[in-house]
């Protein structure tokens, strides 16, 4: 019926994939991008599908975790928590903790239903669209990625693309197929980068190691819990009449989240704010919000979630991921040797309906695992981080050296990565955009060495087909809006000075 | 129309990328370079100093943060030679000590028990579960 397995493995790891999230969301610093990629050695255990329940838990877990120390410290657990204090935060103060992380928590499962059923129904059209792509729409499309991507980078365009150049550039490190050329690799490490760097050490590497050497800088301080706000006296209790009225504020907000989700490499910081100052917009009295506002929680939350869902569709479409924690997914995908892109949902209608499942199952999950127990799980945010990091260390060197199977090659790799994204985060080069041309680096040039073939070397290929050339047009308007939108930030930050 | 022309030689396939990407590398690097000497002229700085500039966080953490790259460093060269196991639990235990900072005896004894824990567990569920390469 489902056409797919589900037992009770599938939903231990999902059940197991939420919980680790939730604490890795919790915990300010860690996110669930670093979550995924340091799980991803243990799907080597589990066939694909399997591993997905475990994976998309992690990530939808990931994605809420955050509300806990954003609502009771104000810190955001994840970048994409960081409206969700605002007002979360002001209500814990007056007696209203556990009101608001149940309202944040409901908030959470709305956004992420709405989601899904964006990536259910919006997938398979963009992938019809995308069969129909030859080398050249192929090539130019990932051209498009990666201007969307710099685009974003707020006030430092230009690093994000020279970022996601130097990603495609080191991808291209190795040996090249079309003729089995080793190129860039100089020879004393010709047998070990035969075949370049290994993506999953690199994404431990980007995401663990890194962090870890951020935190061991500042030396491994926990955030400080003040008093127990879960404890006191609760002045207001959750009920479900918190909702009335937000109907179409959670609507308008999910689908935020959502679209900016589409959007290749936004990720969850911006799809809130911008969710949040939308809601402040339409809103009857807008000077409540940020006094602990019922409705900005709600839109925060559910904008965050959105995420999840709309990130996955231009990955299971184009073959593009939209956010650094579906560029981990796509990892994982690559791993077991299964291709995304225009034709994964024909190819692989199992997998497509257990993607769909899985994310189903995460969110209910995750509303269950925090809905009821929130009093207990909230004391996530005191684990001490000095007593996680080293077993993290440990999990990541396991996790690299079994990337193929015993290589201390991929260890090595893992630490010059990590030492790499703890450059670039000081440098502020943004360190996504880096990722993504990595991962995209050897399509882009096989597309490009393709459409070359096929024309004789005439450039012209590249102009001579109609949705060719309207993404050329998309490229020119990302270009156009980076360029402004630069400017208009750059201004606003020395005004701020 | 203007027509420039690539021809894709087969023996040589495999520097046509490399040789563009590189290419829009130092195009990008001098761009930037560019507006960093504009932003110092700007600014009225000079255009080599460090002054001011800081790449540390202010009061970092500097036995934590070399600590850290010391004993990773440790770890990676005594792995093969000393086996996973033992290798582990070893540099695991000074990653403990080391982030918690503590040294009485009660806090040592604490730091090697969770390695040998998490050692022991990793290499149950990696090694013998999932029958996973260790080193």
């Amino acid at each position: 019926m489902l056409g797919f397995e589900l037992g009770l493995l599938e939903l231990f790891v999902s059940v197991l994939g939420v919980g680790i999230g939730i604490i890795f969301g919790a915990l300010p610093g860690m996110t669930a991008t670093m979550a995924i990629a340091i799980f991803l050695p243990l799907t080597y255990a589990y066939e694909l599908h399997t591993s997905l329940f475990l994976l998309l838990g992690l990530y939808v877990g990931g994605i809420s975790g955050g509300l806990i120390p954003a609502i009771l410290i104000n810190i955001p657990g994840t970048p994409s928590s960081v409206t969700t204090g605002f007002d979360g935060h002001p209500m814990a103060k007056r007696g209203e903790g556990v009101r608001a992380l149940r309202i944040g928590i409901t908030a959470s499962l709305m956004g992420g239903l709405i989601s899904l059923v964006v990536l259910w129904l919006f997938t398979p059209v963009l992938a019809s669209v995308a069969i129909k792509f030859s080398a050249v729409e192929k090539f130019l499309i990932i051209l498009f990625a990666m201007t969307v991507i710099a685009a974003l980078s707020k006030g430092s365009m230009t690093k994000g693309i020279f970022a996601g150049f130097l990603g495609v550039f080191i991808a291209l490190m190795g040996v090249f197929p079309d003729n089995q050329t080793i190129r860039l690799v100089p020879d004393m490490f010709r047998i070990g980068l035969r075949d370049g760097f290994q993506l999953l050490p690199v994404l431990i590497g980007l995401f663990a190691f890194s962090q870890l050497f951020q935190e061991s800088e500042m030396g491994m301080k926990q955030a400080i819990v003040k008093q127990d706000m879960t404890k006191r006296d609760q002045t207001a209790k959750f009920s479900i009449k918190d909702f009335k009225g937000n109907f179409i504020n959670v609507l308008r907000s999910a689908s935020i989240g959502t679209f900016m989700g589409i959007l290749p490499g936004i990720g969850g910081s911006a799809a809130s704010l911008l969710a949040y100052s939308q809601t402040k917009n339409f809103s009857k009295d807008p000077d409540k919000l940020g006094t602990g506002a019922v409705e900005g929680l709600i839109s925060s939350e559910a904008a965050n979630n959105g995420l999840t869902g709309g990130a996955l569709v231009p990955l299971l479409s184009l073959g593009i991921p939209g956010d650094s924690t579906t560029a981990v997914l796509v990892g994982a995908f690559m791993l077991q040797g299964v291709q995304v892109g225009p034709l994964f949902i024909t190819q692989n209608p199992d997998l497509w309906k257990t993607i769909l499942f899985g994310l189903l199952v995460a969110n209910i999950f995750m509303f269950i695992g925090m809905f009821y127990p929130i009093k207990y799980i909230a004391n996530i945010i005191k684990i001490p981080k000095n007593r996680l990091y080293p077993a993290i260390i440990l999990l990541c060197v396991v996790g690299a050296f079994s990337a193929r199977s015993g290589n201390m090659v991929d260890v090595i790799t893992l630490v010059i990565f990590g030492l790499i994204g703890y450059f670039f985060t000081k440098l502020k080069v943004p360190v996504t955009t880096f990722l993504i041309g990595f991962i995209l680096g050897r399509d882009l040039e096989k597309y490009f060495v393709d459409s070359l073939k096929g024309s004789a070397g005439s450039f012209s290929v590249f102009f001579s087909r109609p949705i060719g050339n309207f993404i050329w047009v998309l490229i020119a308007l990302s270009l156009a809006y980076a360029y402004y939108d630069n400017r208009k930030f750059q201004k606003k930050s020395r005004t701020m000075k | 129309m203007l027509d420039f022309k690539l021809p894709i030689v087969y023996s040589t396939s495999h520097t046509v990328m490399p040789k563009i990407i590189f290419g829009v590398l130092v195009f990008l690097g001098v761009i930037l370079f560019i507006q960093y000497v504009m932003k110092t002229r700007k600014e009225g700085g000079r255009l080599f100093s460090l002054k001011g500039k800081r790449f540390f966080e202010e009061n970092y953490d500097r036995v934590k943060l070399f600590g850290t790259v010391v004993i990773l460093f440790g770890f990676i060269v005594f792995m093969k030679p000393l086996g996973f196991i033992l290798a582990s639990i070893i540099f695991i235990s000074l990653f403990n000590i080391l982030y918690a900072g503590k040294f009485g005896k009660k806090d040592l004894l604490l730091s090697i028990g969770i390695s040998v824990v998490e050692t022991m567990t990793v290499w149950f569920v990696f090694g013998y579960l999932f029958d996973i390469t260790l080193p």
